[in-house]
């Protein structure tokens, strides 16, 4: 009973950010949106396989998820902070600015 | 019960993801879309119990997918193109198509359903001839690798081949600049 | 002992869930992103936290437990990098934040 309430506000989070993602003005507010999403993701995972009986399978693929979810996100801020995925310009100062 | 509402939930966010990566015009969003559509799938699969799928989904759709499609952003830019011509023919082809995929479906046997051919004959003899004819316990294993060995085998000249050819298309422009290391700090 | 270990878990669950609302409404209602991402944030680690804690405290001791700490360290550790990364390439990129712009 507590984890269909754990997984139905995890269902409302999820489409909270999704409306974020949609919307966002900046694309900071997409890429956020996509973060919340994953972290969510992980753990409806988690529920999931608690609510279906047999969780250690599915634990294998939410620890999978944090990880590959880290370098999925820094390679976004990469991209959106020097232009590329550092391939063929290097960052100056002029891109700061 | 409760799977269906998810199952209702997780499609409708699926809907809206896919509508909102076509009308998007910046491609950085677009691919944000991506990764939200993959990670939506992964939990898709996992309501479908097809855990090896999510594995799977998980680790190409939200880490690798992403990073190429953004190392092609990094190569192309930022902002999609106005298309030159309104797609109708496609569209209709699309259409037609998609219908004619959706009436194939309808001959299909009921998801889940006990009386299907493929758990009359094929499920019942891999899973009580493979123990004696591979003898390797898993079952989706000894399909994998044995009774479809050539086609794995043949995924595998596929994938390598796939791998090859984005490594020389991302890394095409590459250049190497004195004390520049990638940009990573 | 177990029941109280339970009860415990329970009271986590729910916590986290209430945490997952606040964030999620975080995130829909404050002005600009650097607000956004204190709210939601707030999702990643406390949120997540009481959510694996309690779902650890209901299941049991066995490996799952291990697994579940591992991954709430695995986020803990995680999460708020990506958050402090994303804060950095968002000031870097806005350079506006919210306050500023109620001046004018």
């Amino acid at each position: 009973m507590i984890l269909t309430i754990v997984l139905a506000t995890l269902l409302v989070g999820m489409t909270a950010a999704l409306i974020r993602a949609i919307k966002g003005p900046t694309v900071y507010d997409r890429i956020l949106a996509s973060n919340a999403l994953g972290t969510k993701t992980i753990l409806v995972i988690v529920v999931l396989g608690f609510l279906m009986g047999d969780p250690s399978l599915y634990i294998d693929i939410a620890l999978m998820y944090v990880l590959i979810g880290f370098i999925g996100t820094v390679a976004v801020l990469k991209v959106s902070e020097f232009g590329d995925l550092g391939q063929s310009r290097s960052r100056t100062e002029e891109d700061h600015s | 019960m409760l799977i269906e509402v998810v199952n209702v939930v997780i499609l409708a966010l699926l809907a809206v993801t896919a509508l909102a990566a076509v009308r998007l015009n910046d491609l950085f969003a677009v691919t944000m879309m991506f990764g939200i559509y993959s990670l939506l799938a992964t939990i898709m699969f996992v309501v479908l119990d097809a855990i090896d799928v999510a594995f799977t989904e998980a680790a190409v759709g939200v880490g690798i997918s992403t990073v190429l499609m953004l190392g092609t952003i990094g190569l192309v830019g930022r902002r999609a193109r106005k298309a030159s011509h309104r797609p109708i023919l496609p569209l209709i082809v699309v259409i037609i198509t998609g219908a004619a995929l959706v009436y194939g479906t309808l001959d299909m046997p009921r998801f889940t359903d006990p009386a299907a051919p493929v758990h009359q004959h094929l499920g019942p003899y891999f899973l009580n001839e493979s123990p004696d004819q591979i003898g390797i316990p898993n079952v989706v294993t000894s399909i994998l690798a044995s009774y479809r060995g050539y086609d794995t085998l043949g995924e595998l000249a596929v994938i390598f081949t796939a791998g090859i050819g984005v490594l020389g298309l991302l890394g095409l422009r590459r250049r190497k600049r004195p004390g520049h290391e990638g940009g990573a700090r | 002992m177990s029941t109280a270990i339970e009860i415990l878990g329970g009271a986590l669950l729910i916590t986290g869930a209430f945490f997952v609302l606040i964030g999620a409404t975080g995130l829909l209602r404050l002005p600009d992103i650097l607000t956004r991402i204190h709210g939601a944030s707030i999702t990643d680690t406390l949120g997540a936290g009481a959510i694996l804690l309690g779902l650890a405290m209901t299941a049991g001791w066995s490996l799952l437990t291990g697994k579940l700490l591992a991954l709430l360290i695995l986020m803990a550790l995680l999460n708020p990098s990506a958050s402090h990364a994303l804060a950095r390439a968002a000031v870097h990129g806005i350079r506006k934040p919210w306050l500023e712009k109620e001046d004018s």
